[in-house]
Parts: C-alpha cells; sequence; structure tokens
C-alpha cells in the first residue's frame, strides 16, 4: 500500500491506453481536476460512473471544550468532501483484498476468527461463572467451604451453594420491578390529587363572584331590619340557603326594585361572553347611551357595571318619554353616578 | 451531478470533444481500478489520493439477543482530499 500511482505515471498510463499523446491526457487530467472542483462548489455532489459520487457534506457546528482551559467553545459547522464509491468498485475491492489479506495471513501470525471465537467462548463463560448461574462454579466454590462466609455458617456446604445461588438473581429482579411500580403509583396519586386541588381552586375563584353578588341582591332589601348583625356572619352563614333557592330570591327583588323605579320590565337578558351593559343598551333601546338605566336597574346584583359574571340576568325596562330625555339633569345625574361606579 | 454533465464541462475546458473525454474518463477510472487492485494507492494532483483502507474485524453484540458476533476485517475505498480542497469547500 505504500506505493502510490503518481499523478505522471497516471497521465502515461492513460495516453498509452487510449493511444492519445500525453499532452491531451495531461489537458485532460488538469480539466478533471479544476472542473470536478467547481463542479462540486455549484453542484455540491459529483457522479462519476466507474468510480464513484463526489459529495459536499455539512457538518453541523457543535459544542466542545478547551482542553487547556476547560471552557465551552462551538466548533462552528463546514462543509467536508466525502466519497462514496460505486457498488461495483466497492465490492471488487473488498473481494480483492480478501487475497491480499490471506497473503498476509500467510506471513504474520494472524490471529484466525475461530480461535477468537474459542477465546470468546471462554469468556462468556467466565462472566456466567462470575454470575453464579454456571454449574461449573458450583463444584469450584465447594473445596473453601471457611472461606466463603454464606456457606460457613450452613451445616451443609455441599448443597447449600446451589440452592442460595438461584434465588438471589430472581428477588434481585424483582425488587426494582415492585419499587417502579410503586413510585409510579405515587407519582400518579401525586398528580390527581394535585390537578383535583386545581379545579377546586378554578372552581371557587369562578363561583366566588356569582355567589358574593347573589348573596349582595339576597340582602340588600333585608339588611335595614338586622343591620347590627354583622355584615361578615351572615354573608358565611347564608350561602347555603342562597344555593338552594337562589331564583326565588330574585324573584322577590325583583318585584320590589321595579316599583321604585321602572314600572314595565321589557324582557330579561342574561350576560354572555362578550356581551356588555351598552351592547345590551344599544340593542334595546337604539342608543347605547342608554347603558346607566340598565345599571340602575340591576344594581342590587351588579356590584361594577363592566365586571359582570356571565349568566347573570340583566333587567331591561322599558323607558319613558321622561326618561328617553338625554339632556335632563336627572339622567345626567345617574350617567355620573354610573360612571363613578365604573371607577372604582 | 452527473458523469454526462461533468464530461461536458471537461471537455470544455480541455478543448477535447465529449467523445474524447468520455473515453479518457472511463480509461482513467479503469487505470485508477486495476491500480487499486495491485495494493497501489492513487495520486491525483490537486484533488486528493485514493486509497485502500483496512477496516478492522470488530465484535458486535446484538442488542435483544446479546449475541456476540464478529464481523471480518474488510477493505474499503478511501478518498483523502488535499488541504487545499478541503480548506476550499470549507466555506461555500
Amino acid at each position: 500500500m505504500a506505493e502510490k500511482l503518481s499523478w505522471t505515471e497516471l497521465r502515461r498510463a492513460l495516453a498509452k491506453r487510449t493511444g492519445v499523446s500525453e499532452k491531451t491526457a495531461g489537458a485532460f487530467l488538469n480539466a478533471v481536476q479544476a472542473q470536478l472542483l467547481e463542479a462540486l462548489k455549484t453542484d455540491k455532489q459529483v457522479k462519476i460512473n466507474g468510480l464513484g459520487t463526489f459529495k459536499v457534506q455539512a457538518v453541523a457546528p457543535r459544542k466542545s471544550v478547551n482542553v487547556t482551559t476547560g471552557e465551552e467553545i462551538i466548533i462552528e459547522g463546514y462543509n467536508k468532501l466525502a466519497f462514496t464509491p460505486e457498488a461495483g468498485v466497492r465490492e471488487l475491492i473488498e473481494s480483492q483484498e480478501s487475497g491480499v489479506k490471506s497473503q498476509e495471513a500467510d506471513n504474520a501470525p494472524v490471529i484466525d476468527p475461530i480461535q477468537k471465537l474459542g477465546a470468546q467462548a471462554e469468556e462468556i463463560v467466565d462472566i456466567l461463572g462470575d454470575l453464579g448461574q454456571s454449574p461449573i462454579e458450583a463444584p469450584a466454590a465447594e473445596p473453601e467451604p471457611v472461606v466463603e462466609p454464606e456457606s460457613a455458617p450452613a451445616p451443609e456446604p455441599v448443597f447449600i451453594p446451589e440452592p442460595k445461588k438461584e434465588p438471589e438473581p430472581e428477588i434481585i429482579v424483582q425488587k426494582p420491578k415492585k419499587e417502579k411500580k410503586k413510585s409510579h403509583f405515587w407519582r400518579d396519586t401525586l398528580i390527581c390529587v394535585v390537578i383535583l386541588l386545581l379545579l377546586l381552586a378554578g372552581g371557587y375563584f369562578f363561583l366566588r363572584q356569582e355567589l358574593s353578588d347573589i348573596i349582595r341582591s339576597f340582602m340588600a332589601p333585608v339588611e335595614t331590619e338586622e343591620v347590627v348583625v354583622g355584615e361578615p356572619v351572615v354573608l358565611v352563614e347564608e350561602p347555603a340557603v342562597v344555593e338552594e333557592e337562589p331564583a326565588a330570591a330574585e324573584e322577590v327583588v325583583t318585584a320590589e326594585e321595579d316599583i321604585r323605579v321602572y314600572n314595565d320590565i321589557l324582557l330579561t337578558e342574561e350576560i354572555t361572553p362578550g356581551s356588555r351593559l351598552a351592547w345590551i343598551a344599544k340593542k334595546h333601546y337604539g342608543n347605547k347611551i342608554y347603558w346607566p338605566y340598565l345599571y340602575d336597574a340591576n344594581k342590587d346584583h351588579i356590584s361594577h357595571p363592566n365586571q359582570i359574571a356571565i349568566g347573570t340576568p340583566i333587567r331591561v325596562p322599558r323607558l319613558t318619554e321622561a326618561q328617553m330625555d338625554t339632556t335632563s339633569t336627572a339622567f345626567l345625574q345617574l350617567k355620573q353616578e354610573a360612571e363613578e361606579a365604573c371607577k372604582k | 451531478m452527473l458523469t454526462k454533465e461533468f464530461i461536458g464541462l471537461v471537455s470544455n475546458e480541455s478543448g477535447l470533444s465529449k467523445k474524447e473525454t468520455e473515453q479518457l474518463l472511463t480509461t482513467m477510472n479503469a487505470i485508477v481500478r486495476e491500480n487499486l487492485m495491485d495494493g497501489k494507492a492513487i495520486q491525483l494532483q490537486g484533488l486528493g489520493a485514493f486509497e485502500i483502507k483496512e477496516r478492522k474485524e470488530r465484535v458486535i453484540v446484538h442488542p435483544r439477543t446479546g449475541e456476540r458476533t464478529i464481523v471480518p476485517s474488510k477493505n474499503q475505498l478511501v478518498f483523502r482530499p488535499v488541504a487545499t480542497i478541503k480548506d476550499e469547500l470549507k466555506n461555500i
């Protein structure tokens, strides 16, 4: 292999074989050299029949460590030239070289593969023996019962080594499995508990607003009588009752409230996601400027005009001629009040 | 790029006809192969060298059965590009 066919030798051989002058052969080889590089630059891949494929392959950037300082450095990506021989050429070389190798084998004491296999078999037997599963190992342990701590206390040193050694590996295999299962079980339960807690917290968060709204609407008319009892106590006790019959409570409230300000209720509309009081006002009155009336009519269960829980029923009262007047001082005052409520 | 296109480029560069170029190329390949068979490496000026490298025999283990087998040594055709070519292709 040390021999190398040089450029000149190749040129000469080429000229001889094809019958062209050495000069043309040289020109050809130079052209091949120049064009191969150019072609690789443009196409990144050049296939040459009867030889193989030249290919430019990208090597991705990778991290490395500076050996002297120990700091991390990034080796930037680059391209390399790879050559894949044609299948026929590859086979040819593989087949031919085996012949060369056999020659080498004659000269030098190369290790026979079969011999190696034999050595391997011995190695495997040794490993098995170490594990204590091989039958060859068991008798070996017999002559030295005093040295081994296991067999020493046993009354029958000849028979014990075998049964003792057998169950051990089984236990070792089984234990980790159980532990794994247990750990899975604990992990799963933990996840379940966390999810449950999250759900509860979420439910409480969403229901809190509605509950407080309902409680307030329920409390508003009754409040005057039981003022001294203290709000917090009532608030804590009330929820259960309110939950059972919230509809009834609301009905009572509407009846009372309507008489005071609004005589005629057109309809009741539920707040849907994205809807606002101004929106509802525009829908029913034709102008969103009338939204303060909606707030006023539903003041009992709306604390903040811009933060109404979804599903809250909104009573839409019929407006009288006087109420429709947007320039009246009464309306302006109402509007101001409503706007101030927004700022809270 | 396929052989035909490459032949076209080379014939343009060298001023030889396509037929001549093709003939020269196939002959060159034949010479390269024959020399490799003789155990010789081929040095192509300004490009690199074709060499035969021995892949040593090695032991492989079947991942499932744990069976061990020996992969016999074999020889491979390797192309070792010249440093200038390596540098030129590094950043395209």
